[in-house]
């Protein structure tokens, strides 16, 4: 017998009883609709994580800090009168000084090092506005992937600003292109003033160069205001020297030459003593995160389908009883036992496909009509969190095939053993 | 040429066997038509099964061709029942759910006859036991007659060389049981097929070249037409 007649005659059998075949496709359906929408939501996550990850960082970026002091590593220590053994001001790991930083300079592959610089300023205001809170202000690198709403970040110079659409609206300028090229001033305190030894405040006025649109994936240039390296030196040094966390920095940012040796330079620098974070470290972290809470998905999905397993095996094991009469007529009509056994097998392949086809045709069914509303429930700004890759729904779907085959088989083995003239013999 | 030689078939096993054929030997020319007769039990059916390929008796030989069927193994007996042999059975064994051509199909498909041969020959089946406007009916739809004229299509339609009928109008009333009958019968004059029918319908015998009378799973007589 050929076998494309074996599979028309399995695909007719079950078109003979379609609300069994239907209902037994139904349970490995849940199975497939889990399964896909789960590695959608892997897919996805994986790949927001790496968005955001490269929308923050460059691949060549190492994060740099000392290690973080433990009590435990410590010990408790014995007190000490003289004074030696009290807490250090920052009693928490070391921070990096200038020699550290210059240190760092020195490895191989590094193109620049720039400590974390962040001073604390005042206000923000413009002429004839009122001062605004600044959260922060930090220096801009190229490593984070910023849009714009107007203006760009090349001729930045050292008198530039980048702010975000929150300030210009606070700020009085309207809308972002009209505040290209206005002037804007912050205002710092110096704690210790070098001469007196008070404080002395002083305000810095800067050219607004390009105003940032909300993204949703830049988290860390967001809500900061951005000017270039040497201008957030200025304001640092003007607001921290003579103070005691002067030039003791929390982290510093490591560029290297290139992306190729950040493994190689991450090794180096923490030979050293430093603690180091790459780009990849940091999409590892989330990305194990996202692994494990899709492998508990993924087991209920496997779940379902187990559970379906015994539903194939339990219908087919029926059909083949129902149909002896049948099986015993083929086979005395000389089909062979090899195509007896094929005809029950294709039926149980028939089920799990048309199973696998339903769960995950409902999986992209809900997850097209879901992306949209999650991105906003999430303010994700249009970034879609399934993502349906055709190849997976398409391994999926075999991959259900192949397993209804085998539970298949036991069901498939009785038919193929029937005696025809046993088999005939029953009314 | 079909020779039955010394055939003998036990059930059971050890001391609750059973001897349904004693050392039955016979022979049947090529377009023959033979009736096998006998009470209920005697062993008929076991007989047919024996000379069809469908059971394995523990002795003798049935050689079909000059090929004893009994020594082939189980893929060369399937081959030879799909190639060959026709089987009507006393209750059709139609599907019911399956369409009257799938049903006329099925042996076709089983000898792996192309799908473009197949809708012609079933055709021609179909026309020769007069159900052609059938042809796209449910089996079950279909009435006891015609039901049994579907399994003389079924059992024609690969031009088999041999037909074996087990009281192939056993169910039927006699008027429809009597075209059944003429049915084989003319299949049989004009095709030079041979024609073995089980049957206890005294009636049916006569009309066959040789009847082979059963007793006990032994042969108590073999009649020849004119010849008694
Ligand atoms: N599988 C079996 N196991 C044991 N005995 C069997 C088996 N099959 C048939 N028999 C016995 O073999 C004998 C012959 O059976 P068979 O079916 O050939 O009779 P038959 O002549 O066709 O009868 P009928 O006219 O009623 O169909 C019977 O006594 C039957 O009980
Ligand atoms: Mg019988």
């Amino acid at each position: 017998m050929k076998l494309i007649d074996v599979v028309r005659r399995a695909g007719r059998s079950l078109r003979q009883a379609k609300v069994r075949t239907l209902l037994t496709s139904l349970a490995i359906g849940v199975g497939a609709f889990t399964i896909t929408l789960s590695l959608a939501g892997g897919q996805g996550g994986r790949d927001y994580a790496n968005a955001i990850v490269s929308a923050n960082t460059d691949r060549r970026e190492i994060a740099v800090s000392k290690p973080i002091q433990t009590n435990a590593s410590n010990g408790v220590k014995e007190y000490d009168p003289s004074g030696s053994s009290a807490p250090a001001a920052q009693s928490f790991g070391d921070n990096l000084n200038e020699k550290d930083i210059e240190k760092l300079r020195t490895f191989n592959h590094v193109e620049s090092v720039t400590p974390g610089y962040s001073p604390t300023v005042n206000y923000i205001t413009t002429n004839g506005q009122k001062k605004y809170v600044v959260q922060s202000v930090s220096s801009y690198t190229d490593a984070v992937k910023l849009s714009f709403a107007a203006g760009d970040a090349k001729n930045l110079g050292d008198n530039g600003i980048i702010l975000n659409e929150e300030y210009v609206k606070a700020l009085g300028f309207g809308d972002a292109k009209s505040a290209i090229g206005k002037t804007v001033a912050i205002g710092a305190t110096r704690q210790a003033s070098l001469a007196t030894g008070a404080p002395e405040d002083k305000e810095f006025s800067y050219v607004v160069k390009a105003v940032t649109s909300e993204s949703g994936l830049a988290f860390r240039a967001q809500g900061s205001l951005l000017v270039s390296e040497p201008a957030v030196k200025t304001l640092y040094d003007f607001v921290s020297q003579g103070t005691p966390a002067y030039n003791q920095f929390f982290i510093a940012s490591v560029m290297l030459t290139d992306q190729q040796y950040a493994k190689e330079a991450k090794a180096e620098i923490e030979k050293a003593g430093y603690t180091a974070q790459t780009a990849e470290d940091l999409l590892g972290v989330v990305n194990t995160f996202i692994n494990v809470l899709l492998g508990v998905l993924l087991g209920f999905g496997a779940l379902a389908v187990l559970t379906s397993v015994f539903g194939i095996v339990n219908t087919q094991y029926i059909s083949v009883l129902e149909r002896t009469q049948q099986i015993g007529l083929m086979k005395a009509l000389g089909m062979r036992r090899r195509d007896v056994g094929r005809l029950f097998i294709f039926e149980a392949g028939w089920i799990g496909f048309i199973g696998g086809a339903i769960g995950s045709g409902l999986a992209i069914l809900a997850g097209t009509i879901a992306n949209p509303i999650i991105s906003k429930q999430l303010d994700l700004n249009g970034i879609h969190l399934l993502i349906f890759d055709p190849f997976q729904v398409a391994g999926v779907i075999v991959m259900l095939v192949i397993i209804a085959i085998l539970a298949g088989v036991f069901p498939s083995r009785k038919a193929s053993k029937l005696d025809p003239i046993e088999a005939l013999r029953t009314e | 040429m079909i020779e039955v030689i010394d055939v003998t078939k036990t059930y059971g096993k050890k001391d609750q066997t059973f001897t349904a054929l004693k050392n039955i030997t016979f022979t049947i020319p090529d377009g023959a038509s033979v009736a096998i007769v006998g009470k209920s039990g005697s062993g008929k059916s076991t007989l047919m099964h024996a000379m069809s390929g469908l059971d394995r008796p523990q002795e003798g030989q049935v050689v079909i061709d000059g090929e004893d069927i009994l020594k082939l193994n189980a893929k060369k007996v399937d081959e030879f029942r799909a190639r060959k042999i026709g089987f009507i059975f006393q209750s059709f064994f139609v599907q019911a759910n399956e369409s009257v051509s799938d049903n006329v199909s099925l042996p076709l498909e089983i000898a792996g006859v192309a799908r473009s041969e197949r809708k012609q020959k079933i055709a021609a089946a179909l026309s020769s036991v007069d159900l052609t406007e059938k042809v796209a009916n449910k089996a079950k739809n279909l009435s006891g007659g015609q039901k049994q004229r579907l399994a003389v299509a079924r059992a024609i339609v690969n031009e088999p060389q041999i037909i074996f009928a087990d009281e192939p109008t056993g169910n039927l009333d006699s008027v429809t049981g009597q075209k059944v009958e003429d049915m084989l019968f003319s299949y049989n004059k004009e095709k030079g097929v041979t024609l073995v029918i089980v049957t206890h319908d005294a009636d049916l015998a006569e009309k066959c070249d040789i009847q082979i009378n059963v007793i006990d799973g032994e042969i108590a007589s073999i009649n020849k037409k004119g010849s008694n």
